[in-house]
């Protein structure tokens, strides 16, 4: 992440930049410049230093500064440095504009130097952001900051090709963890197959790589049951026997982007230090075609005795989370579980690239996460897991089958209607980030490539509803 | 549809009867029949492990001690928990059971607990008729013996005058769904733009005013979306306005001829998509399924039978139907991906695929509707899209809405009559997505969120009104019985529409 500081005055040299609302916007006079949210201005001042203008529209709201700090952000990447005025902004929102700036001047970290001309290299290293109360905004900040570390440790998961963060690498990388304080414990396959994580080893049997459940746990402060998040983590989805078509395979890569935004949540908790109890439980495999490889037809049997039919390899999310939720909620009896997965195809026509799916059996919990959701531009929207939907998931042969083999279903409704057996009578969130665990086109918030869609929406969930111990 | 009689409770000397019971209350709703059957009939509803659950029924073949054919038992589930919805489902699968007697008689007490009182004999009956729908004016050579034999229906209650009183509205809502359900079953060549406004036109026996637009009218009206869909069709496309003024206040009358009134309150408004069959256009469709786009025109049906319901049991509301009726076909005066087309708001729309018709014909008739009628709210109804159907499927229509009162509304009805709808988003997001090169926008904005931007599409058409958009492509047709819905066309929406106004839009019943 760049180095971020909060102070008085603005400094003498590199780029600035002035966010400004609509009514402050044409006092400027600059081009036509209206302080609009998503305008932003960018040119050279007399003195030849970048001067950047970017709109908060007509009220700034936590959302239009994070927008148009990041929109300025995304002017200065060949900058050294730049200093974002704030000072017209209270103290909180002054903050938001170091969330914005942050998520936005991120890069993979082993991303190619640009060779042409015609582009030119990311340099910015160091963002000021200038207010009015440097103590203030550092402290609200402090509580910002550990969100936008787990969101951009995601990014840089979800980033890796599928030949280098193999379930077990994935699994190395969680151990480094440890130096934050999470106690992390990694289940090979020998433990799987003891645990009896049937269904999640069927999907792993087709791969050279064996696969890994990962689980990381963040004491917190006072004696309760933990919340728990459960991810998705395919390291590479080819979908098995049921092939995906080439084009387009090579996002696949993408397919632990649940995973990774669970475990960037926990970074975000041991980094602030919440006093929330709370365990990850991330199930790790590659979905690969082998001669080993499951098939069609196979049934397999999930963790809690739960025999599956498996009609289609490349829904093998919900079988590797099938075996992950029915063990954190017997292993742990958490206070509430969400897990998060790239899931279906379904959801993204659904509710396309904007909104993942949210599907829920606690109206509450629900209503908290929706809320987080807004909270941290990472919205989602309800979708039903109501009774009607259980049918298409009944087996001939079997208790389950893992899919409808007919064309033009509901398959995100399928699927967490399919996921509900497994989280028993826990308070349980499902989070189809389908559509939104990676951008087409850079933005404010980001470049093109990984959101880490996720973390930032946890830990608030979190710090909204789950830093006291009572329920 | 069977004739229906209220009559006092009794145990009929022949025919068959159907008796609904609760699940804590089965001893009292078997009493009379166990006593005229030396408890024949409680033996055989254990036998059969029936226990009054919601959904559950079992049929005992001619009782000793009766003259009765075949007695079914038809379990509503706990007395607390019994919906009227639950009740019509109960008298559904009643009347599946009882097809194939000429005369049967339907027990009702077990369902007209509190709160729903003499109701439950009522919706029980209208259960029992819509589950009694056919289509078969085109079996020709069906033996009788394979015919559905139900021809009258008793149904039993202790209060049968008071269920004769209420009787009729809902025989004229049943009366509009089934004309919905022949509208969407009727095939495409029957069926043309033409002869669906025929239909409308007949209508006015019912006190509907009645107005059909041409081709050289919607010309005039400058309907060029609408009429860049029917360019291909060799049948000339309508547009169909619907008036019920039912309201104390002749609030139908336009917005032009409201002005003055002190006392005229808004119509509202229920605009449908009648696209009589749909190609696809130049942008054909594959031909595996293509026979099911005659339901095409599911949301113009909707709104024909619903405007019908509404004007049978004389609803004391103003109400007006909007229809766009066009055929999709390719030919070579078909409209071309990449043309550009002016609607009648004057925002031009480029046509990037000529089988996202629907909203280019809802785009003009409901700019037209909200220019002529100013209404208190539109709603419409469209067979709109296939990503609607992969996102709920078939169990919920998907709704959209600029209005959240509105939307609260759709879902409240939608539960009391089982045709629920689920709400999914609109946002400035998905709007951009419809950004055109060279006109105001395109017609589709791809396949992510494929609903959403059609939604978003229609909204720009909506002037600002009170609007809510229903998806049906899911929910107009069903592959399977349901307990009050046969198998084929479903008639979606006219039982939600006609509750929403009833519920919501009325004087409440002295």
């Amino acid at each position: 992440m760049i180095t971020v500081r909060f102070r008085r005055r603005m400094p003498e040299k590199g780029a600035r930049a002035v966010l400004a609302g609509a009514e402050a916007g044409p006092g400027f006079g600059i081009a036509g410049f209206m302080g609009k949210a998503g305008e932003a201005l960018a040119q050279h001042d007399g003195a030849g230093r970048r001067f950047i203008l970017a709109g908060l529209g007509d009220t700034a709201t936590a959302r239009s500064v994070r927008e148009a700090a990041g929109l300025a952000t995304s002017h200065a990447l060949a900058e050294d440095r730049l200093a974002i005025d704030a000072r017209a902004l209270p103290a909180a929102l002054a903050a938001e504009a170091a969330v914005g700036a942050a998520l936005r001047a991120w890069r993979f970290s082993r991303a190619p130097e640009p060779k042409g001309d015609d582009e030119a290299p990311m340099r910015l290293a160091r963002v000021d952001i200038v207010v009015a109360d440097k103590r203030q905004a550092g402290a609200v900040w402090d509580m910002l900051r550990p969100g936008v570390e787990g969101a951009l440790f995601a990014r840089e998961l979800v980033t890796e090709p599928g030949n280098v963060l193999t379930p077990h690498r994935f699994a190395a990388r969680l151990r480094e963890l440890e130096a934050h304080g999470l106690a992390v414990e990694v289940m090979g396959r020998r433990a799987l197959r003891e645990a009896g994580f049937g269904a999640m080893l069927g999907v792993a049997q087709g791969s050279a790589e064996p696969p890994a459940v990962v689980v990381l746990r963040w004491k917190g402060k006072f004696e309760a049951p933990p919340v728990a998040f459960v991810g998705k983590g395919i390291t590479f989805d080819t979908g098995g026997i049921s092939i995906k078509p080439a084009a387009g395979m090579w996002d696949m890569r993408a397919d632990m982007a649940g995973a990774a935004a669970c475990a960037g949540a926990m970074l975000a908790l041991a980094l602030r230090r919440s006093p929330c109890p709370a365990v990850a439980v991330l199930g790790l495999a590659e979905n690969a075609i082998g001669a080993e490889a499951q098939r069609p037809s196979d049934v397999v049997r999930a963790v809690d005795g739960t025999t599956i039919e498996v009609i289609d390899t490349d829904a093998e999310g919900r079988l590797v989370l099938a075996d992950c939720l029915a063990w954190t909620a017997k292993r742990f009896k958490p206070r509430a579980m969400i897990d998060l997965a790239t899931l279906t195809g379904s959801i993204v026509t659904a509710l396309g690239h904007h909104r993942a799916g949210l599907f829920a059996t606690d109206a509450a919990l629900a209503a908290q996460a929706a809320a987080a959701g807004e909270a941290v531009d990472e919205p989602l929207w309800p979708m039903p897991l109501d009774e009607g939907y259980e049918e298409a998931i009944r087996s001939d042969i079997a208790d389950l089958r893992n899919c409808s083999p007919e064309r033009m279903q509901p398959d995100a409704c399928h699927a967490a209607a399919f996921l509900k057996h497994f989280a028993g009578d826990v308070k349980w969130a499902h989070l189809d980030i389908a559509g939104v665990e990676a951008r087409e086109e850079d933005e404010a918030l980001g470049p093109r490539g990984a959101t880490g869609f996720g973390a930032r929406l946890l830990d608030r969930l979190v710090s909204l509803r789950f830093e006291t111990p009572d329920d | 549809m069977p004739e229906i009689t209220f009559a006092k409770p009794s145990v009929p000397k022949a025919g068959a009867l159907a008796v609904l019971v609760p699940e804590d209350g089965m001893d009292a709703a078997l009493a009379g029949l166990d006593a005229a059957t030396e408890g024949a009939v409680s033996r055989g509803a254990a036998a059969a492990s029936f226990k009054g659950r919601k959904g559950q029924s079992c049929v005992i073949l001619a009782p000793a001690g009766t003259g009765l054919s075949r007695v079914v038992l038809v379990g509503l589930g706990k007395a607390a928990d019994v919906t009227r919805h639950g009740v019509e489902e109960a008298g559904g699968t009643a009347a599946a059971a009882l097809a194939n007697d000429a005369a049967a008689a339907l027990d009702a007490r077990g369902a007209c607990v509190p709160p729903i009182g003499t109701h439950g004999a009522v919706d029980a009956a209208l259960g029992a008729t819509l589950r009694s729908y056919r289509f078969d004016k085109y079996r020709t050579k069906e033996k009788a013996e394979d015919k559905p034999k139900l021809a009258k229906l008793v149904v039993m209650t202790d209060d049968a005058a008071a269920a004769k009183a209420a009787w009729p509205a809902a025989k004229a809502v049943a009366d509009g769904v089934f004309l919905a359900r022949d509208l969407v079953s009727e095939p495409p060549n029957v069926l043309t733009p033409a002869e669906m406004a025929d239909r409308c036109v007949a209508l006015k026996s019912l006190g509907l005013q009645v107005e059909v637009f041409g081709p050289k009218e919607m010309k005039k009206l400058g309907f060029g979306a609408l009429l860049g869909v029917a360019m291909g069709s060799a049948n000339e496309p309508r547009m169909v306005v619907m008036q019920w003024n039912g309201g104390s206040s002749g609030g139908g009358r336009t917005a032009k001829a409201r002005k003055g009134a002190k006392t005229a309150t808004k119509p509202l408004a229920f605009i449908g998509k009648g696209v009589t069959f749909d190609t696809g256009g130049i942008s054909i469709k594959p031909a595996g399924g293509m026979e099911d786009m005659k339901w095409d025109m599911a949301g113009a049906g909707t709104v024909i039978g619903l405007m019908a319901a509404l004007a049978g049991r004389k609803a004391k509301v103003d109400a007006i139907g909007l229809v766009g009726l066009v055929e999709n076909m390719p030919s070579g005066t078909a409209q071309r991906p990449g043309d550009v087309v002016t609607t009648a708001s004057g925002q031009t729309v480029e046509v990037l695929n000529t089988d996202a018709e629907g909203r280019l014909v809802l785009a003009d008739v409901m700019w037209y509707c909200k220019q002529r009628f100013d209404p208190a709210f539109m709603i419409d109804l469209a067979t709109l899209t296939g990503a609607i159907i992969v996102a709920l499927g078939h169990e919920h229509a998907g709704l959209f809405a600029n209005d959240d009162a509105l939307a609260q509304t759709l879902i409240a009805s939608g539960k009391a009559t089982g045709e629920t709808v689920w709400r999914m988003p609109l946002g400035d997001a998905y709007d951009k997505l419809l950004k055109s090169d060279i006109a105001d926008m395109k017609n589709i904005g791809g396949r992510p969120g494929g609903s959403i931007t059609a939604a978003q599409f229609i909204q720009r058409f909506v002037d600002g009104c009170p609007w809510a958009h229903l998806d049906i492509a899911g929910t107009a047709w069903h592959g399977k019985d349901k307990p009050t819905i046969p198998k084929g066309a479903t008639a979606f929406g006219v039982r939600l529409l006609d509750t929403l106004v009833a519920e919501h839009h009325e004087p409440a019943k002295g």
